[in-house]
């Protein structure tokens, strides 16, 4: 039973992640600055890591004991990438764009590397899966703290009802970690789909502003075109 | 070198895009002071001004209008900056 509600839960996630990465995407299309590539690919391995998750639950037997590990590594890398391009967005774009090519190279090398070593190494000389998350999923926690500071003070300097979204998703998102740190140390199945339901709700709020930033603008421009439009038309 | 030359240009087709769109509104649109908002020689401002009507994306010269490609661009840019400003990252 809670295998299946894991299952949905997880797909979900992967969903939400999958279509964000389609707005993620637009900075980057829009400005070609490769620094914003770090959103659609932290995005991008987040969904993969879900869908992933979500894949175990239904085969847990099929790739082995790595890919519990795989699975960490990959949304330890996620953060990372996210983390980068908020680091990289307040530099000028001059100074920084040789530092950000040198860092997503390393990146992708790194978490190349390191996928290609664990699936290489034997289960049984790997560290304790338990140690292992705990240490990845502290680090997970600390990237998602500079992103809440990094969004917050961009808000407080131009503060904007509209902005205060985002820093409330990665909150969200840091809760959602927290909570898994305590399923892991004490196995707390409430603990768990908490997590679960409070990261569902984070990606609802990155996934609300991206459409209320792409579509609604948009309708509200046409709203007023007609509205601009319709005394003509009863005059006639 | 050449990636700078992109991402610069990008930026001031944006910015110069938004000037000619709300200075068309007001009316006539005279270059000295789209050059003192633009913050460009007007040499370079003339250069930038040619090259948007290569790319379609200003109807002439003499009425610097932006054509329809060229208003579908600075919409997308619009809204692609109140994204970025929304998700707490700046574009400079």
């Amino acid at each position: 039973m809670y295998d299946e509600i894991r299952i949905v839960y997880e797909i979900i996630s992967a969903i939400l992640c999958f279509i964000l990465v389609k707005f993620m995407i637009k900075p980057y299309a829009v400005t070609g600055e490769s620094r914003y590539l770090g959103l659609p690919l932290g995005f991008g391995f987040l969904g993969a890591t879900y869908a992933f998750s979500a894949f175990l639950y239904f085969q847990p037997y099929f790739f082995g004991r790595q890919s519990l590990y795989l699975q960490l590594v990959v949304r330890a890398f996620a953060f990372m990438f996210l983390t980068m391009t908020y680091y990289f967005s307040r530099k000028k774009a001059k100074d920084s764009r040789f530092l950000w090519n040198i860092t997503i190279t390393v990146l992708l090398v790194g978490l190349i590397i390191t996928l290609l070593l664990l699936l290489s190494i034997p289960a049984d000389v790997l560290p304790s899966y338990q140690l292992m998350s705990i240490f990845i999923r502290v680090f997970n926690l600390i990237c998602i703290i500079y992103l809440c500071a990094h969004t917050l003070r961009s808000h407080i300097e131009a503060p904007d009802p509209e902005t205060i979204w985002i820093p409330l998703a990665y909150i969200l998102l840091g809760v959602s970690q927290y909570s898994l740190l305590i399923w892991i140390v004490d196995s707390s199945l409430f603990a768990f789909f908490a997590a679960l339901a409070i990261r569902w709700a984070s990606l609802a709020i990155f996934l609300f502003v991206s459409y209320r930033t792409f579509y609604c603008i948009e309708k509200r421009r046409s709203n007023e075109a007609n509205c601009t439009e319709r005394p003509i038309e009863n005059l006639r | 070198m050449k990636q700078i030359a992109r991402r610069d240009r990008l930026k001031i087709y944006g910015d110069l895009l938004s000037i000619l769109y709300a200075e068309n509104k007001e009316g006539k649109i005279v270059l000295t002071r789209i050059q003192v908002q633009m913050r460009v020689p007007f040499d370079r401002l003339k250069t930038y001004i040619s090259e948007l009507i290569d790319l379609g994306l200003i109807q002439d010269e003499t009425s610097l209008k932006l054509t329809e490609k060229g208003k579908q661009y600075l919409a997308e840019y619009k809204k692609v900056l109140d994204f970025m400003k929304r998700m707490g990252i700046t574009y400079k």
